[in-house]
């Protein structure tokens, strides 16, 4: 199995020299399971160019929505298989009491936000409420879970050949309590992430920011990292980047990652802030990167 | 994934929410095991949550009740609270409980049922004091 984040960024899409090496895309992360096939965890902006480098796609490929925050979904109708006659895109994402999933998508995908209608799309799209539970696509094994942000969200684990990818890009597991304190069994998510091959986690906003932002359904540094150690898991990827934080502060928070992440009895290159085009391949004996 | 089963997420975040607020409040399961119960009501009973941990019906029951004006135990399952949050409803009952050092406290209880995607997932319980001239 192998990822591709093309959107590391949350909120809203952060462009320019100041954002370049992290980037400025929002959520979007290309999983490439062992028998070749795709699998994208959220439509961010960042999924845009993932379709540029999809030109003439045909097929069957997969869009796993943790969410529908609009950082989550801005870039569905502007990836490119979605334009192929020939491409068979399942869409899965959160139930909601209020309203079907494709419902919920065509508030977006309509007048007057957008110039199309989700039935005018060429490809050969369907929407699917994912159940927390567990199913298979391809090789890989999906699990979902509702986690701790605001309105109904989920937490995904894909499992395939022995290793364990864990998305949770929007999570507060510490609202309103300290997660070093809990039982596993009371932490969201933790069954998620429990000693996945790699985490990518939440982590928008420092220590010092997150008191004005407490509920947001972010987490700080702190707890990101409190979450990765607890869970076990092999390698941590902080993602969600606050569209305020630089590259040079991005820089600057990553060191001081490491050095909370060695503190809790980690090794230093267990954990790394995500950057768009970053590649991990996830191996059962080691993890490498391109 | 572990073999600790994972608490629904609405359990999770209620315990949050009981942990921080200063009324004495039970969170229970469908069965009415105490999972959690916050620092006033630990107070209020006499023992820390920290000491006893989740606790089964009948364990919290026997130990705290609740028990009628005479001080004998309502059997949880006919208790009107019980009754109610079973049935998905929520209820406002007047009763007793009992400290561990044996101080007997008159209270309001007030239940809510926790209520998620896959259905009733428990409930909480808040305790009111009876104020002095009502008792």
């Amino acid at each position: 199995m192998k990822l591709k984040v093309w959107g590391a960024r949350g909120s809203i899409p952060a462009p320019g020299p100041e954002t370049t090496r992290y980037g400025g895309n929002t959520s979007c992360v290309q999983v490439t399971l062992d028998d070749g096939s795709t699998l994208v965890l959220d439509a961010g902006t960042g999924i845009r160019n993932l379709g540029l480098a999809m030109q003439g796609f045909t097929g069957s490929l997969h869009i796993l929505l943790t969410h529908l925050h609009l950082d989550h979904i801005q870039g569905l109708m502007f990836f490119a298989p979605m334009f192929e006659p020939g491409a068979e895109i399942t869409v899965w994402g959160p139930a909601s009491p209020e309203a079907s999933l494709l419902d919920r998508i065509a508030r977006y995908i309509s007048a007057p936000l957008a110039p199309i209608e989700v039935r005018e799309l060429p490809c050969h799209v369907s929407f699917r409420e994912a159940q927390t539970t567990e199913w298979d696509i391809g090789p890989a094994r999906i699990h979902a879970a509702s986690v701790t942000h605001r309105g109904p969200t989920l937490g995904y684990r894909i499992e395939c050949d022995g290793t364990s990818l864990c998305y949770l890009p929007d999570h507060e597991p510490g609202l309103g309590t300290t997660l070093a304190d809990l039982e596993p069994e009371w932490i969201s998510g933790y069954d998620l992430a429990h000693d996945a091959t790699v985490l990518l986690h939440d982590s928008q906003y420092t220590d010092d920011e997150y008191p004005a932002h407490m509920g947001w359904g972010h987490s700080p540094l702190k707890d990101a990292l409190t979450f990765g150690h607890c869970t076990g898991v092999e390698r941590l990827v902080l993602f969600h980047h606050d569209p305020l934080h630089s590259d040079d502060f991005l820089d600057a928070l990553s060191g001081q990652a490491i050095t909370r992440w060695q503190e809790l009895g980690g090794r230093a290159d267990q954990v790394e802030l995500a950057a768009e085009r970053r590649e991990i391949v996830l191996t059962p004996a080691a993890i490498g990167g391109t | 994934m572990t073999s600790q089963e994972q608490r629904p997420l609405e359990l999770i975040l209620a315990r949050n929410l009981l942990s921080n607020l200063s009324t004495p409040a039970v969170l229970v399961n469908g069965a009415g095991d105490a999972l959690f119960y916050n620092e006033a009501a630990g107070a209020l009973f006499g023992r820390r949550f920290e000491d006893t941990g989740v606790m089964p019906a009948e364990e919290w029951t026997r130990m705290y009740g609740p028990l009628d004006d005479d001080g004998e135990p309502i059997p949880l399952d006919e208790a009107p609270l019980t009754v109610a949050l079973r049935s998905n409803r929520a209820a406002h009952v007047r009763h007793r409980i009992r400290s561990v050092d044996g101080t007997m406290h008159p209270i309001e209880a007030s239940g809510v049922p926790v209520v998620g995607a896959s259905g009733f997932q428990g409930a909480m319980v808040f305790f009111w004091p009876v104020p002095e001239e009502a008792r």
